[in-house]
């Protein structure tokens, strides 16, 4: 009987911590992100840190926003963005996800 | 079909759906109308599928009808990170929590150092991201748009990070404590995730450091082994996969203290929506009382003739809720709604109403939380606005139709 109790605790210890005994995989998703001229720029650069589901959750915005959060990217994240990149980037932003303002 | 336009494809289902789901002129459906995109629901690693807002780093939403339970299950509660590179593993036999910095003894800590030479402390509270609800603000603000999805409550189990101070001896001239975890970003310039708490208030008895979220280990993308739990706070500082406790005397300046996870300093801490002038910041800290209406969920189709059992939670910073009002007519009239029975004072504090559905038509369901100290919820056109969407609060309204 004891044995049997051993066996169980035994188990259950294994299956309780089966999941951190190997790596953990990390499901990966295509967020369907516009695919138009310059977007390797913006995959190239965005991704580096961030999947494109942060653009997307932002929805439409205007061209100050888009231009103050690439700005944030550079200035606070320090994402290696030369300016004429920059530029193309906020431009593509408001292209395809700019409210018009 | 090609993969990727297999893919377009499911998302363009996703958006359709949402659309159906929520119709076209429903103006008080915010998060549909503000992203315009419907996130996946996607499984990870210990967890059921959530709105997966991102997948690197994960950003994970908890579903609105989890909100009438008490305590929030492990494998719904939210996600937040901060940093791309989470390690994929931790190796127990050689991970350590490192207490260093301006103390007489640095310790260098195994989980099962923690376990068997501090004193075991357990306590309910809140874990809530200072975002959360923020896509409710009717002006744009920055950040992740959450719903109110961004929060859960849980037992936690640890100890009192005090002890572990004490225990290294905490130096007289020491001012402030760092913690951080073991995230990093993509790139070595980028600003590491460091928070930074008061040594008066690091050395509070109810601050603790968890190994345990509702009877288990925490789950891996909620902070395994370790994480900071700092009752009534927002979440910001309750660093995840926590290794290091640096004692400082004197506070570092840090992007994510100085500029992420800020307010205005003045009284309402608040600025003219949109406005972007220059303010003096300070950091978010306790969390202002909130309730949520956890069931119905918006556009809840009830027939006539039904007993409606309204429900939700409500919480604050720690002095307790004292009563959760209801309002069926647009806010003009408020009763009372029966409070359950209370698990703490950091706890969710579950609330139930008994609404009969008599009328036809369509409703809105308000409800308005008042705390022990006669903190109140704004209304939803009164609530000051900050640029980073924090600390949203205002009375949380569903709409509804009886048929």
């Amino acid at each position: 009987m004891r044995k049997i109790i051993l066996f169980a605790i035994t188990f259950m210890a294994i299956t309780l911590n089966a999941q951190i005994e190997k790596p953990i995989e990390m499901p990966y998703y295509d967020y369907p992100m516009v695919q138009k001229d310059h977007y390797e720029t913006v995959a190239q650069y965005c991704l580096i840190c961030h999947s494109f589901g942060y653009i997307l959750n932002q929805g439409k915005r205007s061209r100050p926003y888009w231009t103050g959060t690439v700005k944030k990217m550079v200035d606070e994240f320090k994402a290696p963005i030369p300016k004429e990149e920059q530029q193309v980037i906020i431009n593509y932003l408001v292209k395809y996800y700019g409210d018009d303002k | 079909m090609t993969q990727s336009s297999r893919r377009k494809f499911l998302g363009l289902g996703l958006t359709m759906t949402a659309v159906g789901l929520f119709g076209k002129n429903n103006k008080n459906e915010i998060i549909a109308d503000n992203a315009q995109f419907a996130p996946p629901m996607i499984a990870f690693p210990q967890k059921k599928p959530l709105k997966t807002i991102s997948d690197r780093p994960p950003l994970l939403e908890s579903p609105r009808d989890l909100f009438t339970q008490t305590i929030t299950p492990n494998d719904q509660f939210f996600v937040r990170w901060h940093m791309p590179d989470i390690p994929t593993f931790i190796d127990l036999s050689t991970f350590k929590l490192q207490v260093k910095g301006n103390v007489n003894t640095p310790l260098s800590l195994s989980l099962d150092d923690l376990k068997s030479k501090f004193e075991p402390v357990e306590i309910t509270s809140v874990l809530q991201c200072g975002g959360n609800s923020r896509s409710f603000y009717t002006s744009p603000t920055h950040g992740v748009q959450w719903g109110h999805g961004a929060m859960g409550c849980a037992i936690w189990r640890g100890v009192r990070l005090k002890d572990l101070l004490n225990k290294a001896g905490v130096k007289e001239s020491s001012t402030w404590i760092g913690v951080n975890g073991l995230e990093k970003p993509a790139l070595d310039v980028t600003p590491k995730f460091v928070r930074e708490i008061p040594i008066d208030e690091a050395l509070k008895d109810n601050i603790i450091v968890a190994y345990s979220m509702n009877g288990e280990d925490l789950p891996y993308l909620n902070g395994f082994p370790l994480r900071l739990v700092i009752p009534g706070h927002f979440s910001d500082s309750w660093v995840k996969m926590l290794s290091e406790i640096t004692v400082l005397n004197k506070y570092k300046n840090t992007f994510f203290m100085d500029v992420a996870y800020t307010v205005p300093n003045n009284d309402c801490e608040c600025i003219v929506p949109g406005s972007d002038v220059e303010y003096k910041r300070k950091p978010i800290a306790e969390m202002k009382v909130k309730s949520v209406i956890g069931y119905p969920t918006p556009n809840t189709v009830i027939k006539k003739g039904s007993k409606v059992l309204v429900q939700g939670v409500a919480f604050d910073e720690g002095h307790g809720i004292k009563e959760v009002m209801i309002s069926l007519d647009k806010g003009k009239t408020w009763v009372a709604t029966k409070l359950e029975s209370d698990s703490g004072k950091y706890s969710f504090r579950k609330w139930v109403y008994e609404w009969p559905a008599k009328t036809k038509g369509d409703f809105t369901i308000m409800v308005r939380a008042i705390n022990r100290i006669g903190r109140i919820q704004p209304m939803a056109d009164e609530i000051g606005w900050n640029a980073g969407g924090y600390q949203y609060n205002a009375v949380d309204s569903v709409n509804v139709k009886i048929v």
